[in-house]
């Protein structure tokens, strides 16, 4: 029997000896292969032992704020969800995204710019800290722009369009980054998906909101001046198809800025057949469209607006038919733009047909006060001439005026703006407002997005865009 | 010196151990190092010494290395259960005290094993009973159903079936282990003994099937299928009921693979986790990644990297399951070595005193509880560490877990008993013998 147990014995040594080789395999000769595996998050966790810098808003008060719990630092958010997926989060067992991710050597001080200052705390035994990162984001006009949102899903991007700058950046359904690593299971799951970024990577079908686009494009053009006439049957009949008007109506003789005024399918049909798919196409292109708008947040974060099919994005030089062009031109077919571009279609036209870079990053500074990098307005674009923009500016007044956007109307503020309204298969609609104030000098852009809705752009999206530009202009300071 | 001597040397060196171990986790906790951190050391050692005492006047002649292994890896696990979550430490705590309490018990009320041997088919019943009360009552826990709840506790009492259960076996294959070695008939070329007693070995395959299908369980079935089969083999010498039995198990194995969703899930992610990063396969990649950064000396225990800022540990279940892989990213590939090296000094201790012992059932018992414990270790380091497909098992003494601390403790006091009586049956005086025989 003695013999028995021993060899028993003997093979349960070998099994442990088996371990302890195992062992030191993991944790010698693989170690670092382990330690730089895409799924191992453990490298953040040293990154958690910096004092991360701070993000505050273009007021100065603080939007996330890094504080010491048992060793590490974790972040918190004194203003709560204040546009959770624009600044993102910095979880280390879910990564990190937006500002969070894209400034993340800025907040924990290992860009080069700081390194002379890191040498200098290293010397003195001083963990390095991060910068302070201050945006354009006016906690305000955010605040706003939230509440304006809630209870439904949908985007609002406000921006300056003299300089580019960012104001607000809301994405509705929202989530609380305080609590992300206990909810990301249910967030992460959500069929609302609460996490992704609407502004900057929602692809909508544009609707009527397009039209600007088309209209800029046949003003500039010289296929169409803002008198020029059209009579509306309430069909275009076109390569075998035909353009309808929303809803079914009839507007008989119409001018082109009558046509803006109500958003008339029909006679826009026809300026983009007068136009021809190179035309539009080619507006499309100098008002952002294919390509991803400069906006600094990391690969994904920001899509490029165009017309899509079931892969993606399609060629700028992709066949299209007569029909397909008058119904792109309307904004329909496959068109689809992000908020962010839409706004800056509106800032196109507020800024005298010039597209600024759009940012967010007011400026960086060291833990030492230093000032370490500082926003620097840039031209991004040309959309159209400057004479196009103020015939435009004065037709989207009237939209606002006596159009479909009186909604968006304000006390004692011309505005200026255009709206969308685009029908679903599901019986649905998707409402859009863009707009501009005031018209005479614009400080705000604005573009509004709601999805799943029964109304129209004029009903849901106008009297949004009105409140929120109301909060802004009110502010008493803008970037 | 005498056994009782250089074990109250050993448990002096293993309170001073587990006291630095303390005051290292406290210390990264709270940053400071006060009388509490000093006075838990001693209560720890308080209860060891106890036992101590208790077999200097009961067991003088047992074993001195079971009781100071059991001190250092209690200690060391309690301490990084306190690392993990301090409310489950104390709890656990607890817990020792209850074992340390049955420790107790099983000494003063057993005090000769060799009365167990009368006992074998209520041990066998016992055993049964309480597997079959598990897959009755019992509620599912991370995909198996190996808890009772009662009284506001989780049991686990398949913990204490396996010592029931060696008891039983080691009895029965002492009574039978004739019959079984001489073969009566061939099937198939191959010599096979009486399917009288060729039975149980059906039995306890059913058994272990049954704890596969019904409490969803690999690691416990693998452990009650081995160590039937490696009790048989040191019963028989006869190599052919390892091979029978391990061919059985593994047919019920790759069957449950097929068929079983929760094992299949363990099995695919053990073969290649990485597809699975983000679902079934998390726990384990996060346990290779927290064990790969201890390196060869970790950050030293209260210093590593465990919990999340929301002080959410890293690994799910870490406390338990995954206590081992916490150890050996503070403490280092040094760290993680010694404690198995320590695991595997107890494995031999173990076989030691079944190869010394007088009689079979003697052998048969200390040799089964030295292969279920050596087992369990096994399955659940090699679980954590990839080497086999990972199930959820307790590392003894050291994971956060009541039934299993309690269950342990008095398996060593089972291992004492037996060395105890080795010495005095050997070695003994006449006085000595006079009075064993008496208590019988």
């Amino acid at each position: 029997m003695n013999k028995a147990i021993g060899r028993l014995f003997v093979i349960g040594a070998v099994l442990f000896a088996a371990l302890i080789v195992n062992l030191t395999w993991i944790m010698a000769v693989r170690a670092d292969w382990y330690a730089e595996r895409p799924e191992n998050r453990r490298a953040l966790a040293e990154e958690l032992k910096i004092k991360r810098g701070v993000i505050t808003g273009f007021d100065g008060s603080v939007i996330a704020a890094s504080r010491r719990r048992s060793g590490y630092y974790a972040r918190e958010y004194p203003q709560g969800a204040l546009a959770p997926q624009l600044v993102g989060y910095s979880s280390v067992r879910y990564g990190r995204s937006g500002i969070e991710r894209k400034l993340n050597g800025e907040l924990t001080g290992q860009t080069s710019a700081l390194s002379l200052e890191n040498w200098a705390d290293r010397l003195l035994g001083r963990r390095p800290e991060g910068a302070a990162v201050k945006l354009t984001l006016v906690p305000a006009v955010q605040r706003a722009a939230q509440q304006a949102l809630k209870g439904q899903k949908g985007a609002i991007v406000v921006l300056d369009p003299k300089t580019g700058a960012l104001i607000a950046s809301a994405s509705a359904p929202t989530f609380d980054p305080a609590d992300l690593e206990d909810s990301w299971e249910r967030l992460s799951q959500d069929a609302n998906a609460p996490l992704l970024n609407r502004a900057t990577q929602g692809l909508y079908t544009p609707g009527s909101a397009f039209k600007v686009v088309t209209a800029a494009s046949g003003l500039d053009n010289g296929k169409v001046t803002p008198d020029a006439a059209f009579v509306d049957t309430g069909t275009y009949v076109v390569f075998g198809g035909k353009v309808t008007n929303y809803g079914g109506e009839v507007y008989g003789p119409n001018d082109f800025t009558t046509a803006l005024t109500y958003s008339i399918n029909t006679t826009f049909g026809k300026v983009g057949n007068l136009l021809g798919r190179k035309r539009l196409i080619s507006s499309m292109e100098r008002f952002g469209f294919y390509k991803t708008p400069p906006l600094p947040l990391p690969q994904g974060e920001v899509l490029p607006s165009g017309r899509y099919d079931e892969k993606g994005i399609l060629a700028p030089d992709a066949f299209m038919d007569p029909l397909a062009v008058a119904w792109a031109a309307c904004g329909q077919e496959q068109v689809l733009a992000t908020p962010l571009q839409m706004a800056l279609v509106a800032a196109a036209v507020a800024n005298g047909g010039r597209i600024m870079e759009p940012y967010y990053l007011q400026e960086v500074v060291a833990a030492s006060g230093n000032v370490l990098q500082k926003a620097q307005p840039r031209q991004w674009l040309v959309a159209m001439k400057p004479a196009t923009a103020l015939e435009l500016n004065a037709m989207m007044q009237r939209v606002v005026n006596v159009g479909t956007g009186t909604a968006a109307a304000l006390e004692g503020i011309q505005v200026a703006g255009k709206t969308g309204t685009a029908e679903r298969g599901d019986g649905s609609n998707l409402a859009w407002f863009i707009a501009f104030a005031p018209a005479d000098d614009p400080q705000v852009a604005i573009a509004v997005v709601i999805e799943d809705t029964q109304s129209t752009g004029g009903e849901a999206a106008a009297p949004l865009a009105a409140a929120v530009i109301r909060t802004a202009l009110a502010q008493p300071e803008l970037p | 010196m005498s056994r009782r001597n250089l074990e109250l040397v050993f448990l002096a060196v293993a309170a001073v151990v587990s006291t630095m171990a303390y005051v290292s986790v406290y210390a990264g906790r709270y940053h400071e190092v006060n009388r509490v951190s000093l006075i838990y050391g001693l209560v720890f050692a308080g209860v060891f010494v106890g036992l101590h005492l208790l077999l200097r006047v009961v067991l003088p002649q047992a074993d001195a290395f079971l009781l100071p292994i059991t001190a250092l890896l209690a200690a060391i696990g309690l301490a990084e259960i306190f690392r993990i979550r301090p409310a489950l430490a104390l709890l656990q705590g607890q817990w020792l005290l209850v074992g340390a309490g049955l420790f107790v018990l099983t000494v003063l009320l057993v005090r000769d094993h060799m009365k167990l041997d009368r006992y074998r088919y209520i041990m066998g019943a016992l055993g049964l009973g309480l597997l079959v009360l598990t897959i009755v009552l019992g509620t599912t826990i991370n995909g198996s159903k190996l808890w009772i709840r009662a009284f506001g506790f989780s049991i686990q009492p398949s913990e204490f079936a396996k010592l029931a259960i060696v008891i039983f076996l080691a009895g029965y294959l002492n009574d039978k282990r004739l019959l079984l070695s001489v073969p009566t008939r061939h099937v198939l070329g191959v010599p096979v003994p009486a399917t009288k007693y060729f039975g149980p070995l059906l039995v306890m395959w059913v058994l272990s099937l049954a704890m596969l299908v019904f409490m969803k369980d690999f690691g416990m079935s693998l452990l009650f299928m081995a160590i039937f089969v490696a009790l048989m083999y040191m019963a028989t010498s006869r190599i052919v009921y390892v091979i029978l039995g391990g061919g059985l198990f593994a047919a019920a194995a790759a069957l449950s693979v097929m068929i079983v969703p929760h094992v299949q899930d363990r099995f695919n992610v053990w073969l290649d986790p990485w597809p699975h990063a983000s679902t079934t396969g998390y726990q384990l990649l996060q346990s290779l990644f927290t064990i790969a950064d201890g390196g060869l000396l970790g950050a030293g225990l209260g210093r590593g990297f465990l919990l999340y800022s929301n002080r959410q540990p890293v690994v799910p279940d870490l406390q338990t399951d995954f206590i081992f892989a916490a150890l050996a990213n503070e403490t280092g590939l040094l760290g993680a070595v010694a404690v198995v090296l320590l695991l595997l000094l107890f494995v031999w201790r173990g076989f030691h005193i079944a190869v010394w012992a007088p009689d079979g059932f003697s052998k048969l018992l200390a040799a089964g509880l030295a292969v279920a414990f050596g087992l369990q270790t096994f399955i659940i380091l090699g679980g954590v560490t990839r080497m086999i497909p990972l199930t959820g098992i307790t590392l003894p003494f050291m994971s956060y877990g009541g039934s299993s601390i309690v269950a342990n403790l008095a398996l060593v006091a089972l291992l004492l008993m037996i060395s105890h009586r080795t010495y005095v049956v050997r070695q003994g005086t006449d006085l000595q013998r006079r009075r064993l025989a008496e208590r019988g």
